[in-house]
């Protein structure tokens, strides 16, 4: 086929056409069984329509309780004040910033898979983004909570904005972490709109089921956030120009926020902190994290509602691909920093990376190092990547590795810093751990809800990869 | 087997030859107009700029494979032609080797303890110098030659692999060398990732050994993959202009190609903004010297041209539709964009050569001609190998499995 394919075009302008024959390795197929798009639609939004599942009751109620320690955790800070959790001299800096930049890091899968892989014309993203996205705007919520509650009074917040007020507060501009407050504010921003305009065919699509069934207030709510849908010719064009432009502007934020993220760290001259490639390495470990949280949502949720013919093989391997190589990246970036470190022969830079690896903090070091370089090899093997299982367990090893890659590098280096003398040893207090502990509960609480009440697959995009949009769909010749 | 029986006669690789020998003998002609040590800068540059390109288009084919991409079958197969250039580097690599262990100060201080820097403003020899003895480790120069000819060995073995599966394919239609090109580029780019960063860091950062940043390898690469693209660029355009491509590549491939010239034009601008930023705004002078040297003299507006030459015109030029597909304007971009490429490495080794006062060798002196003969001279004999290769197989991978994509590519394909 794609020999005729590839001669039909030009025969007559070129003879070495007439030599083409390419051999067979066919690509995978996007959807399997040849899924119609009456069987999508009945499929995604049959989540939605059917009777609330009892898992579902179960694991909200579980969630609502988890997310009930973070309320605990800071109702009790900011009745209290910042020092019932376990910052004191010289880590002044810990878990607070460590589940920031790990929340963040999270989200980063979202905006690669509905941005980048977008402008990369990569089709399988279709069949994944949808939640990407979602887990994207979840996880700038639960990393939210931490800057803006570390400041205690948390009234006062609102300064981290450069509005006049009274008492002529102004902004350290100078401040990467000033920088962090536009850099997550804007990102939170965008992620939202592109996962909003992306879903707007699939909420009109809701409206009009619901509307048939009879679910008129249900038609209506969907109907207001479909802004009007109809899905005619310039709706249509309307819309795929937004969501370029949206890719387009998604794209360069995915890597501002976690390279601004980076320069809270670099910018300084703690050893450890201060090294040229926090920058690439952040983004990458960034990437490296979500796609671990999107196996380990993507797949429970595949088996759950049977959508194998929807999430292929193809779409694991893929996500495992990706992982290994954001792994063999930020593996790079470790095995670098510590080369420079001797390399550069500051004494100071070498003790930080001898500290971290075999210092107090030696024990999560070595955590990082087998969940973050080690744990991704697993996954040159096919046989690993055709285990759903073992797969699921790794990507939780690769959630736990990068929160403590954050937490290696904010704390060891605190923790040891230029003066010996008020060198410490951090560890959080039971409140830090509730208000941590808890951002699971408050992001799954959102995941189930959206799961619940939207579509978790881009209905309209999945059909433009199916084989019935295929114009050749069943000939092998034309 | 019939090669260009449907196309232009194959180009004559003997004038591209005549002017690598001829470029070469110009270059050394400086050893005796200017000394050794314009010599052996103006060499190092070349090298470093011709490992670029190939190292480049290396990485471009292994990502071709890894991805198994459709639409740069065609583009690929000009690459194989090229990567048959990694051979005559490394013979030509071997002047750098000579001057490391007979005169090895003329660009690395560090390889000779006796080396007194005083004669560049410091204190005792280098043997005292404790910034180097706890790095003697790596820079000695028996590490510098074991590490250099493992990174050619490597080099080389990966681009005879990937050769030989894309030509052999061409007769047999065998589907097993697509699979082992494949998995040859999973395994291939962590190898070449990890012998790209010792060699620059032991051929180029190494001139200022005192030096470092844990950038500078990335900051190579995106040069590599820039002068790679370009290169990629500028052949399939030339093959169109002879009428080889005529009616086989279209305006897809070539937005495609410029839409990754434009990636890696913000991807270049956005390692060595973050390298620069971060050590200004901690200035630490174990850092910031590097920089202060390169503010000084003319190197300051070569510093601007690099700012607005390597990432603004580039940028506001690529970042248009009709520029990225225009065949005529194409060309001279990319051209352009090599050409600042090469300054980049001039940036980052020639003001780390000293003149007798002590600051750094400026820009423009008279043995920038030998650095512009040398480039001419090693580029000459890569065009060569490129040409003697040309002309040995199809004009396009016509077995390929993925040929019949690339030759009907439209911006609707996902691959």
């Amino acid at each position: 086929m794609a020999h005729a394919e590839s001669t039909a075009h030009a025969q007559h302008s070129h003879p070495i056409l007439s030599e083409v024959n390419p051999v067979e390795i066919p690509r995978a197929v996007l959807i399997e069984n040849k899924r119609d798009f009456a069987w999508i639609t009945e499929k995604i939004c049959g989540i939605i329509e059917g009777k609330t599942p009892t898992w579902w009751w179960v694991l909200f109620i579980a969630a609502c309780f988890v997310a009930s320690f973070t309320v605990a955790g800071i109702t009790y800070l900011v009745s209290t004040g910042v020092g019932v959790w376990g910052h004191a001299n010289p880590v002044n800096w810990a878990w607070d910033i460590v589940n920031l930049v790990f929340w963040i890091g999270i989200g980063h899968a979202g905006t690669l898979l509905s941005a980048i892989l977008c402008l990369l014309r990569q089709k399988w993203r279709t069949s994944i983004n949808r939640a990407a996205e979602a887990m994207t705007i979840f996880a700038v919520v639960c990393a939210g909570i931490f800057p803006v509650f570390h400041v205690g009074r948390v009234w006062f917040a609102w300064y981290l904005f450069p509005i006049p007020n009274s008492n002529a507060i102004w902004q350290n501009f100078r401040s990467p972490l000033e920088w962090d407050v536009f850099a997550v504010s804007t990102y939170g921003t965008v992620s939202v709109l592109f996962w909003f305009v992306g879903l707007v065919p699939d909420l009109a699509t809701l409206r009009d089921r619901f509307a048939n069934a009879g679910n008129k207030l249900r038609a209506r709510l969907y109907g207001f956030f479909a802004l009007g849908w109809r899905g005619s010719n310039r709706h249509w064009s309307n819309y795929e120009m937004a969501y370029l432009i949206l890719a387009g502007i998604s794209t360069p934020l995915v890597l501002s926020v976690h390279t601004i993220v980076s320069f809270d760290f670099a910018v300084s001259l703690l050893p450890g902190w201060h090294t040229t490639i926090f920058p690439p390495y952040f983004v990458a470990g960034a990437i490296f994290s979500g796609f671990g949280m999107v196996l380990t949502l993507m797949l429970p949720l595949r088996a759950i509602y049977k959508l194998e013919d929807l999430i292929t093989q193809y779409h694991i391997d893929c996500m495992c691909k990706i992982t290994l190589a954001t792994g063999t990246m930020v593996g790079y970036a470790y095995g670098m920093e510590f080369f420079i470190a001797w390399y550069g022969a500051n004494p100071y830079e070498g003790f930080a990376f001898i500290n971290r690896a075999f210092g107090h903090y030696a024990w999560a070091y070595w955590i990082m190092i087998a969940c973050n370089v080690v744990t991704p090899q697993f996954f040159w093997f096919k046989a690993v990547r055709q285990n759903t299982a073992l797969v699921w367990i790794l990507s939780i090893f690769v959630n736990v590795g990068m929160w403590f890659e954050r937490f290696v590098i904010i704390v060891t280096s605190l923790a040891r810093d230029f003066l010996p003398s008020s060198w410490g040893y951090y560890s959080p207090s039971i409140v830090e751990i509730f208000t941590f502990f808890g951002t699971f509960g408050v992001f799954s609480v959102l995941f189930l809800l959206f799961i619940r009440f939207l579509p978790i697959m881009p209905m309209a995009e999945l059909k433009a990869v199916s084989p019935q949009a295929d114009p050749h769909a069943g000939h092998d010749h034309h | 087997m019939s090669t260009h029986a449907s196309s232009p006669s194959a180009p004559a690789p003997g004038k591209a030859l005549l002017v690598g020998i001829a470029g070469i003998a110009v270059s050394l002609l400086g050893l005796f107009v200017h000394g050794a040590e314009k010599f052996a800068t103006s060499w190092l540059i070349g090298m470093t700029f011709w490992v670029a390109v190939a190292l480049g288009v290396l990485f471009l084919v292994m990502i071709h494979h890894i991805f198994d991409a459709g639409w740069s079958v065609m583009l690929r197969r000009q690459y194989e032609h090229w990567l048959s250039s990694f051979t005559w580097l490394a013979l030509l690599f071997v002047p750098l080797l000579v001057i490391a262990w007979t005169h090895p100060t003329l660009l690395w201080s560090w390889m000779d303890p006796h080396y007194d820097l005083a004669a560049h403003g410091g204190h005792g020899t280098v043997g005292d110098d404790v910034l180097w003895s706890k790095k003697s480790g790596f820079l000695n120069r028996n590490f510098f030659t074991g590490f250099t000819l493992v990174s050619f060995a490597a080099w080389i073995g990966l681009a005879a692999i990937f050769r030989r599966n894309s030509f052999t394919q061409d007769g047999d239609g065998d589907a097993k060398w697509t699979l082992s090109s494949r998995k040859w580029a999973a395994g291939g780019i962590p190898l070449a990732a990890i012998t790209l960063s010792g060699c620059i860091i032991l051929w180029v950062k190494s001139t200022e050994y005192h030096w470092f940043s844990t950038m500078y390898a990335v900051w190579f690469f995106a040069n590599c993959m820039r002068v790679g693209l370009s290169l990629g660029l500028i052949l399939m355009v030339w093959l169109w202009c002879r009428g080889d491509f005529k009616g086989l590549l279209n305006d897809n491939h070539m937005h495609s190609i410029g839409q990754l010239m434009f990636a890696f034009t913000v991807f270049w601008a956005y390692v060595t903004f973050s390298q620069y930023f971060l050590i200004w705004n901690a200035n630490v002078p174990e850092e910031t010297f590097w920089y202060n040297i390169r503010e000084t003299g003319d190197w300051f507006y070569v510093g601007m041209t690099l700012l607005f030459g390597h990432f603004f015109l580039p940028f506001l030029t690529l970042i248009h539709y009709p520029v990225k597909v225009n065949k005529k304007l194409m060309p001279y971009i990319a051209f352009f964009i090599a050409s600042i490429v090469l300054l980049d490495i001039c940036y980052n080794v020639m003001p780390s050569q000293k003149v007798a006062s002590g600051d750094p060798l400026p820009f423009l002196q008279g043995g920038l001609i030998w650095t512009i003969a040398a480039v001419i001279g090693i580029g000459g004999i890569c065009v060569w190998a490129y040409l003697r290769s040309f002309a040995t197989t199809k004009l396009i991978p016509i077995r390929d499995p993925r040929i019949g994509e690339c030759l009907t590519y439209h911006q609707g394909h996902a691959d």
